[in-house]
């Protein structure tokens, strides 16, 4: 319990010294600013709760200090039932010319920076851009070298910075213009510059670092996602993806009330697997496993059997009369030297084969047979293999974090958005 | 040891015979061999020696020659077959309409073309392999013809040859002989090509166990639509030694009069468009149980020994193309005019006449090296032999085309001229009779095989790490690498190559020395496990194929040299220069099949070739492509 107080100690403690901060170098009213200039030093799990770390969380209802967010007018007036691009930019220009000063323009950034996903903008260049043109020019540029040896106008380096890390991100790439703007408003020498040169060398490394990409817009259709999750899954590209059963909308009349959609994939390698499988031993169908695609959940299950025992695994013979032009293999007593073996000592696991994968809208037994049945068609070995279901109760606690209901898991109620600090503060006192 | 000197002194018996044979029938026409042609009965031994680092000279060195008689007897045969195919026939109607016209059929019939290596008793013409070559050449000038003679007798009728009994060869041969019928070879299946284990066509025992019921399909069968004899290969239940059932390929005469067979509509291809290709159907075919060609269960080495043996002539019969493309392109050369000189005038139109010639000179000396290989008495298996000159032919047969194509610039890519065509014909020679690809692994692990068994008492001293062994094999790698200078006896006093070749003659030395020792290493690193180094075999192979190369052309040089033949200069001058460029293209080989070598890009190939086929693209990112 000492672990928890001590956490709460020093979150107090940080916000006071923000506080501190603050009141020493800005005059303005910025509750919602939290600086945390010397980063390294706060980057606690306190502040690491959430990954949008440096944009300030929505206003807490139980701070003390609360004040009404400004210029959130802006934004919410010109909602008339859209919110695009469009109105985005309506509302950024239109704070340019309410405001010929610009006061507050840094409390406005922070606050386009948060509503932008709302908007739909948060990966347009042209938007980032734009909202960095409201800061004004030439202002914040050190003049002298004592000005470039420390911070100049750190807040507003703070918010230049926060523009570029929402982009880093949502990946987005800086472009000339973006280095024009930073130039005019910090001037070369400058922490959002520094930032930008880091962002053109590491972000077109990283943006293509992953060798199985999943696409930026995740298809709606559950249907279309399953297809492309088994897909993601499967390396054997000829592989066949079978739609066992479409999804019929609950109010169509029927017995059933629901009836899921059934997807499933099997490669011919499985296939032929799965008709050499000893039909005397059962084969199980186990599930449901998650596959995470950005920041959806999905299920998906097995059909997979034990290893084989050792003396049952036929050695695949060389047949005798087999190649018409060249021999298979060479009729000498000596092998490979060890000098040529490149093979690596690793202990190796070995399971037993899984013989095809699917995916289905509900993950009861039901459900789950009527794949089975589908895939007799191709498998007809199947028929007379028995077929044991070990179905998880439930998907595991991997959803409770998952802020996106898209997929209910199967039987466990979600146990809620107890997002609360108790609740953290329960797990990291069970790992440590 | 015993059994193989009484079969040598047989042999030599049987030579004796031939000779004596011969010589009393001087005057007829066309001396007949009466050799029934087997194969894999004896081991010739040059390639596969070569694989040791050693040269065997015997058969080889002298270049074999023919009687005088036999040439006199073939050259009034050639005059007029040469006319014939000059004034004759028309390849451009033949590849257009896509059919032998009936009337060229018949003569080549009355030619006796249909027959040239069925015995003199069966009707045929009864030749020696090397007069069958000689034909081949002449043959060659239209290859729809020369495709479907081939696909005839290279190996439509070659398993009658080769393992008939005497009924089936007195029942069939006589007509085959005289092209009343045509045969075909039917052996690929759309699921079998070089596989045999997939072959899907049946034949069922009937219950009188007097004959087979035929069910299956085969394709790209060459003279499906002509023939009335087919050769099938399928597979048939024997009864295993152990008492199991197996399934067992063998190989039957079949009949079209025996009924339930069809054809498909010929095939339209990119070249030898005369010929007739086409699907063959049998449905419940009855084959009478006396015409199983060998044994029943023996139908796939019936199947081998006909691919093996048929594969020679493509040699001779390229380097007949060659010899008049030869002729085409330098007609064009020395008239057509640019910049007011003649083509002919510009080095790098004549360096393509080089290399036709060159590679005309190659093929030719290695084709006929190996026919009178297989002319020697005593049935010897030259079948590696065989594959390097079909492997070195096409290849050399698709690139010389193609320069010719070049020297012509526009007026080659026209169908006016014949050199579209050709190249389009010249393509299948690298695919059919064993993809070139696939011929090199038999090439490379036939000989593998024999140098292994010969080597396995050193290597396995070598892996126990007896001292002795080792310390000698450390010693012998000194001297090599300290400037060793290889002699095996070719330019000895008196040597066997002429002393204007020897250079050429101590750089074969060389290479068949290091090779030798290459192959050692390569046993001694893979072991059995070497079938899986598809990318070390090829290597193999290629130097090979070089090495044989350069011994044929040194041979053949020698001996035009010593015997005065005309113009023998210049082909001494041929020789050199083929063997200079083997030479360093075998050093360069051999330096790639070194483990650590800078040449050796095994590793990345295997990497490159990997990541390609995991996505089935070409994954490299567009040139114009931007990650901002």
């Amino acid at each position: 319990m000492s672990w928890v107080q001590a956490r709460l100690l020093a979150k107090g403690l940080s916000r006071g010294w923000g506080g501190i901060c603050r009141t020493g170098l800005s005059e303005a009213p910025v509750a919602q600013v939290s600086l945390r200039a010397p980063r390294g030093l706060h980057c606690s799990a306190v502040t690491h709760k959430d990954d949008t770390w440096l944009i300030p969380q929505p206003s807490e209802p139980q701070k003390p200090n609360k004040v009404p967010v400004v210029h959130e007018e802006l934004f919410g007036s010109s909602a008339n039932g859209e919110r695009d691009k469009k109105s985005f930019t309506h509302a950024v220009r239109s704070f340019g010319e309410h405001n010929v000063r610009k006061r507050g323009h840094v409390d406005f950034i922070y606050l386009a920076l948060r509503k932008m996903p709302e908007f739909g903008v948060e990966r347009d260049l042209s938007v980032y851009n734009l909202l960095l043109d409201v800061f004004p020019k030439e202002v914040f540029r050190p003049r002298n070298f004592i000005q470039r040896i420390f911070v100049h106008y750190p807040r507003q380096q703070e918010c230049g910075l926060a523009v570029l890390d929402q982009m880093e991100r949502h990946g987005v790439m800086p472009d000339r213009e973006t280095e024009f703007l930073l130039i005019q408003i910090f001037g070369r020498h400058s922490y959002p510059m520094l930032k930008f040169l880091r962002m053109k060398l590491w972000l077109t490394r990283f943006k293509n670092i992953n060798p199985y990409p999943v696409p930026r817009d995740l298809p709606q259709d559950p249907l279309d996602l399953a297809k492309l999750s088994l897909r993601h899954m499967e390396p054997d590209l000829s592989a066949k993806v079978t739609v066992y059963q479409m999804s019929l909308p609950s109010d169509s009349t029927g017995i059933d009330p629901i009836q899921p959609h059934i997807v499933g994939i099997q490669s011919p390698d499985q296939q032929a697997a799965l008709a050499r499988h000893n039909p005397s031993k059962p084969v199980f169908v186990e599930g449901p496993f998650p596959l995470w695609l950005r920041n959806k959940c999905v299920y998906y299950h097995i059909l997979r059997a034990d290893l084989p025992s050792p003396e049952e695994e036929k050695v695949e013979e060389i047949p005798e009369e087999w190649n018409l032009y060249y021999p298979m293999q060479l009729d000498l007593e000596y092998s490979r030297s060890g000098w040529d073996n490149y093979e690596f000592d690793v202990d190796k696991v070995t399971e037993g084969p899984v013989f095809a994968m699917c995916m289905a809208g509900a993950h009861d037994q039901a459900t789950l047979v009527k794949w089975i049945q589908g895939l007799q068609e191709t498998n007809p070995t199947l028929a007379q293999v028995p077929v044991i279901f070990r179905l998880a109760r439930s998907t595991g606690e991997l959803l409770t974090i998952s802020r996106q209901e898209e997929q209910s898991p199967p039987h466990s109620p979600p146990k809620g958005q107890e997002e609360d600090e108790a609740f953290q503060a329960q797990q990291q006192q069970g790992q440590s | 040891m015993s059994g193989c000197r009484l079969f040598s002194l047989r042999a030599a018996a049987v030579a004796a015979a031939v000779t004596a044979a011969r010589a009393s029938r001087v005057p007829r026409v066309f001396t007949a061999t009466h050799r029934p042609l087997h194969t894999s009965l004896r081991s010739c031994s040059f390639a596969k020696e070569l694989f040791l680092g050693n040269i065997e000279q015997k058969g080889v060195f002298p270049f074999p020659e023919v009687s005088q008689d036999e040439l006199n007897e073939i050259n009034q045969f050639v005059g007029p077959l040469e006319r014939f195919f000059t004034e004759e026939v028309d390849s451009r109607k033949i590849d257009q309409e896509g059919k032998i016209p009936v009337d060229t059929l018949e003569k080549l019939k009355s030619l006796g073309l249909f027959g040239i290596q069925v015995p003199e008793e069966y009707g045929g013409l009864g030749l020696s392999n090397t007069m069958y070559a000689r034909l081949g050449e002449i043959i060659s000038m239209d290859c729809s013809i020369t495709v479907t003679l081939a696909a005839h007798q290279a190996i439509g009728l070659k398993g009658i040859i080769l393992v008939g009994t005497e009924e089936q060869k007195a029942k069939y041969l006589p007509k085959l002989a005289s092209g009343e019928h045509i045969a075909a070879f039917c052996l690929t299946e759309p699921a079998s090509g070089s596989d045999a284990a997939s072959i899907q066509t049946r034949a069922m025992l009937s219950e009188d166990k007097k004959y087979f019921v035929l069910n299956g399909s085969k394709v790209w069968i060459t003279n499906g639509g002509l023939a009335s004899i087919f050769t099938v290969f399928a597979k048939t239940q024997v009864v295993d030694s152990d008492g199991s059932i197996k399934d067992k390929i063998t190989a039957f005469i079949v009949e079209r009069d025996f009924g339930g067979i069809t054809n498909g509509k010929p095939e339209e291809k990119l070249g030898i468009r005369g010929s007739n290709t086409c699907e063959v159907h049998f449905e419940n075919t009855r084959v009478p149980v006396e015409n199983v060609l060998g044994e029943v269960g023996g139908g796939f080495k019936v199947a081998m020994n006909i691919l093996n043996s048929g594969r020679f002539s493509m040699g001779s019969a390229v380097s007949g193309m060659l010899k008049k493309l030869i002729e085409l392109t330098a007609e064009y050369a020395c008239t057509r005019k640019q910049f007011n000189r003649n083509l002919s005038e510009f080095g790098l139109i004549q360096e393509k006449f080089v290399l036709m010639a060159q590679k005309a000179y190659v093929m030719e000396s290695m084709a006929y090296l190996t026919a009178g290989m297989l002319d020697q008495p005593g049935f010897p298996d030259c079948s590696i032999e065989a594959a390097m000159v079909k492997v070195f032919s096409s290849e050399a047969a698709w690139q010389c085309v193609s320069e010719a194509l070049q020297i012509l610039g526009g007026s080659g890519y026209m169908k006016d001229y014949p050199y579209e065509r050709m190249l389009r014909d010249a393509r299948i020679l690298l695919i059919f009779e064993g993809t070139n690809e696939i011929l090199r692994l038999f090439i490379a692990l036939t000989g593998l095989q024999h140098a292994g068994r010969i080597l396995t008492s050193r290597i396995k001293e070598l892996k126990r790490g007896n001292v002795t062994t080792v310390l000698e094999t450390i010693g012998r790698r000194l001297r090599d690498s300290l400037s060793r200078t290889v002699d095996l006896g070719l330019t000895s006093k008196p040597g066997v190559v002429h002393p204007s070749l020897g250079d050429s003659a101590n750089k074969l030395e060389e290479n068949v020395y290091y090779f030798g020792r290459t192959v050692e290493t390569l046993l001694l690193r893979f072991g059995k496990t070497i079938v899986e180094e598809q990318l070390v075999l090829k290597r193999v192979a290629n130097i090979l194929i070089n090495l044989y190369a350069m011994t044929a052309v040194l041979s053949r040089a020698s001996r035009s040299i010593r015997t005065g033949l005309p113009n023998h200069d210049h082909e001494v001058m041929l020789a050199n220069m083929f063997c200079v460029e083997a030479y360093y293209q075998n050093l360069f080989s051999l330096s790639q099949l070194d483990k650590y070598s800078p040449e050796n890009l095994d590793e990345q190939v295997k990497k490159v070739s990997q990541q390609i086929l995991e996505k089935r693209a070409y994954i490299c990112a567009h040139p114009l492509d931007r990650t901002s």
